[in-house]
């Protein structure tokens, strides 16, 4: 692993660099947040671009075993964060699958309340067809301006994603 | 073993086969495709294998093809529906809906996962709206099986509140209709003819625990004044005999019981066995001790390194087979549920299946009406940690609850195929992990695979089936398709009330 | 006095503006920026105190960075 790892017993911090470019700054972060509930974590830059992670203890000074384990355990979580970053950029559509798969079978098919209650205002709703416009308002007489300029039918393009 | 995969690696041919996982197993090379279904090869026929040299009309190409791990042959109906066979559970929603009842017990144990109060502390009583509240929650699930299990503490020592979340659930579901069951987890040691008369009457199912022989079970859990061993032992026997005296079918309805594995469990493997084949059991658990309720506390002398419990697993699971040779019906539940999955019919067992059962599969209601996602979720929270809180039975929707962001990431964390170390395992199509666990352990609901003793158990189980399996003893693999058998308990559902 | 730069590129100005605020009533802050970094300045009239304080603030600042990513992903 490119990064080195020095321990600073005169302040009780380990503090480490890591090469960005083995790492992805989202797994950084993703470690760095794990760590953040035992330990104060401050991430800085050197001048060579990398990462400088400082691990400081939140009771008390800890001994240089338990800095160079946090130092070790974070190098771990950083590796599987990675790795994990990466595997999940792969298999995005099969995880949304499944997650979705997973909820929708959790809280079952929409209630007569849980539809009475939907606030159709609050979502624009696209209708590129014109599905929910009267006849009137779909086919009345344009102005000339008006129908030189607009179809009749929004044009699938026009559509947002 | 000769497996040389460097010297194969000039002459391997990736052109022929189909998606494939491989592992090293014993004297053969076990062989998992995506969706589940494995062959285990010698290492001359995996050399064949990856060098896309087997001889179409062999065996060994026919059984290949068979399991779909040929490119040019491979049969995606077949896979969608043994894929789909693991994965239909995911669509039905919480089945399972644990009542903490009271966390108040009479007993003390050296691993309580359950964190108890002591019998004076009857504000940890559930109050009878707070059941009433948690029950027409749990009928809101979109499954049509329900089982409500009643845990504690001891839920013998709040008898009441389950006599009424009984009869409640009962009412409500004359309009729910849902196909309902109970069960309840006991130490016994409070149990009387007229509880158990009661709870007969109800078709609840009953389930205990024992730890082993006497010694080591009393020496495990104390109870004041008396035997833990002998409370519940005693009982086990009764409640089996009321079962025959009933007529139903005593191969199949007696007491379950569940053991936790200490560092004082170790050496004992065969006293264990005997002791549930004593008392008439046909199934243990061999379960490792968790690491919450108190075992944070008793870690130094209850834990053990996970290659000291593969060696008592081994030396137990083995002689259960001998045992099973001679006749004596008794099975271990690990080995079943992987059997299952092996053989493709997996049996949805909550931590073990991908995505795991926390929040989509099961919820827990703890006696305060607070929900989580699983019963180590609210284990927890009564160690301080509220990670797994998903709501109140007195605020929240049953679709707030199964939607809530802890589920969904919960949901991510425990699908395989999206962990290092788990995507490319051998044994990723029947495995499962937990995110409390690796929550505890870690830090992260993600954890890490590789340092996991949920991970080293997972495999080395695993490992030894398929070791077993690659015997070809045919007596062998007879026992191990009979522990894969399932046969409904129908006598435990309520009858329909509609 | 204790001084912290957050490196621009590593967290970001929201998160730091939040922690500072919500720990300005533990300790004097003052906030300033030079090209690479958001500069926070930090008195309180206890050493010890001074250096909890910089550090949970730091803490606060890396939460808020991470959740800041994640909602907009």
């Amino acid at each position: 692993m490119n990064h080195t790892i020095t321990t600073q017993l005169s302040n009780g911090t380990a503090t480490f660099s890591v090469d960005p470019s083995l790492y992805p700054l989202d797994a950084l972060y993703g470690a760095a947040y794990i760590f953040i509930d035992r330990c104060f974590v401050f991430l800085d830059k050197d001048e060579a671009g990398r990462v400088v992670v400082s691990l400081s203890p939140k009771k008390g000074p800890a001994d240089e075993p338990t800095l160079q384990s946090w130092a070790g355990e974070f190098g771990n979580e950083l590796l599987s964060c990675a790795w994990r970053h990466q595997i999940s950029a792969q298999n995005r559509q099969v995880l949304e699958q499944v997650t979705s798969l997973a909820l929708a079978g959790a809280m079952g098919p929409p209630s007569l309340d849980d539809l009475s209650n939907f606030d159709f205002s609050s979502q624009p709703l696209e209708d590129p067809l014109g599905i929910a416009m009267s006849w009137e308002e779909k086919y009345k007489k344009k102005t000339p301006a008006a129908a030189a300029g607009t179809p009749a039918v929004a044009a699938p393009e026009a559509v947002k994603p | 073993m000769n497996l040389q995969l460097p010297a194969l690696a000039p002459r391997l041919d990736v052109t022929t086969q189909a998606f494939f996982r491989f592992r090293q197993v014993g004297k053969k090379v076990l062989i998992t495709n995506y969706e589940g279904f494995w062959a285990l090869l010698t290492p001359e026929e995996f050399e064949r294998y990856a060098t896309g040299t087997v001889q179409p009309g062999t065996p060994l190409h026919q059984r290949l093809t068979d399991n779909n791990f040929f490119k040019a042959t491979y049969d995606t109906r077949k896979a969608a529906d043994r894929l789909w066979q693991r994965r239909q559970a995911l669509t039905q929603g919480p089945n399972l809906h644990l009542l903490i009842v009271t966390l108040r017990c009479n007993e003390s144990c050296v691993y309580c996962h359950a964190s108890r109060a002591g019998m004076d502390q009857v504000e940890t009583d559930m109050s009878r709206e707070t059941a009433e509240r948690s029950i027409d929650l749990i009928l809101q699930s979109p499954n049509p099986n329900l089982t409500i299990e009643f845990q504690g503490g001891e839920p013998l020592v709040a008898f009441d509140v389950v006599k009424h979340a009984i009869a409640y659930a009962n009412e409500k579901n004359k309009t729910a209709g849902k196909q309902l069951e109970f069960t309840m987890v006991t130490n016994m040691s409070l149990m009387d003819e007229e509880k158990l008369e009661y709870l007969l009457a109800n078709r609840v199912q009953l389930c205990t625990s024992v730890d082993g022989p006497e010694h080591l079970h009393d020496g495990q859990r104390k109870l004041p004044g008396a035997s833990a061993h002998m409370a519940a032992t005693k009982w086990i026997k009764r409640i089996n005999q009321a079962y025959a005296d009933r007529g139903l079918d005593p191969t199949l309805y007696r007491v379950e019981a569940l053991l936790t594995t200490t560092r004082d469990s170790l050496p004992l493997w065969k006293e264990i066995v005997d002791t549930y084949v004593d008392l008439g059991c046909r199934a243990l658990f061999l379960r490792p001790v968790d690491p919450f309720g108190w075992v944070d506390k008793t870690a130094r002398r209850v834990e053990y390194p996970r290659e000291d419990f593969l060696e008592y697993y081994r030396n137990a699971v083995d002689y259960m087979v001998e045992l099973n040779l001679k006749g004596v019906q008794v099975l271990e539940r690990y080995a079943a549920i992987f059997l299952s999955k092996f053989f493709g019919n997996d049996p949805n067992f909550l931590d073990l299946r991908s995505p795991a059962g926390a929040g989509i599969g099961c919820l827990a209601f703890n006696y305060d009406g607070k929900v989580f996602t699983c019963d180590e979720g609210r284990m927890l929270h009564e160690m301080g940690d509220s990670s797994f809180l998903l709501g109140n039975v007195t605020g929240s929707s049953f679709k707030d609850i199964v939607s809530h962001p802890t589920v969904r990431s919960m949901v991510l964390a425990s699908n395989l195929d999206g962990q290092p170390d788990c995507i490319n395992c051998t044994y990723n199509p029947y495995c499962g992990t937990q995110s409390t666990h690796n929550h505890k352990k870690f830090g992260s609901v993600f954890g890490r695979a590789r340092e996991s003793t949920i991970c080293a158990v997972h495999k080395g189980i695993q490992d030894y089936l398929f070791e077993r399996i690659s015997t070809d003893d045919p007596k062998v693999l007879d026992i191990f398709q009979k522990w894969t058998t399932s046969r409904p308990r129908t006598h435990f559902l309520q009858p329909p009330t509609a | 006095m204790t001084r912290l730069a957050f490196h621009k590129s590593l967290y970001a100005g929201k998160a730091v503006d939040e922690a500072v605020k919500l720990f300005a009533t533990h300790a004097t802050c003052e906030l300033s920026e030079t090209e690479a970094a958001w500069v926070v300045q930090l008195s309180a009239p206890d050493a010890r105190k001074e250096l909890r304080v910089a550090r949970e603030l730091g803490n606060f600042a890396l939460g808020l960075t991470v959740q800041s990513r994640q909602e907009a992903a």
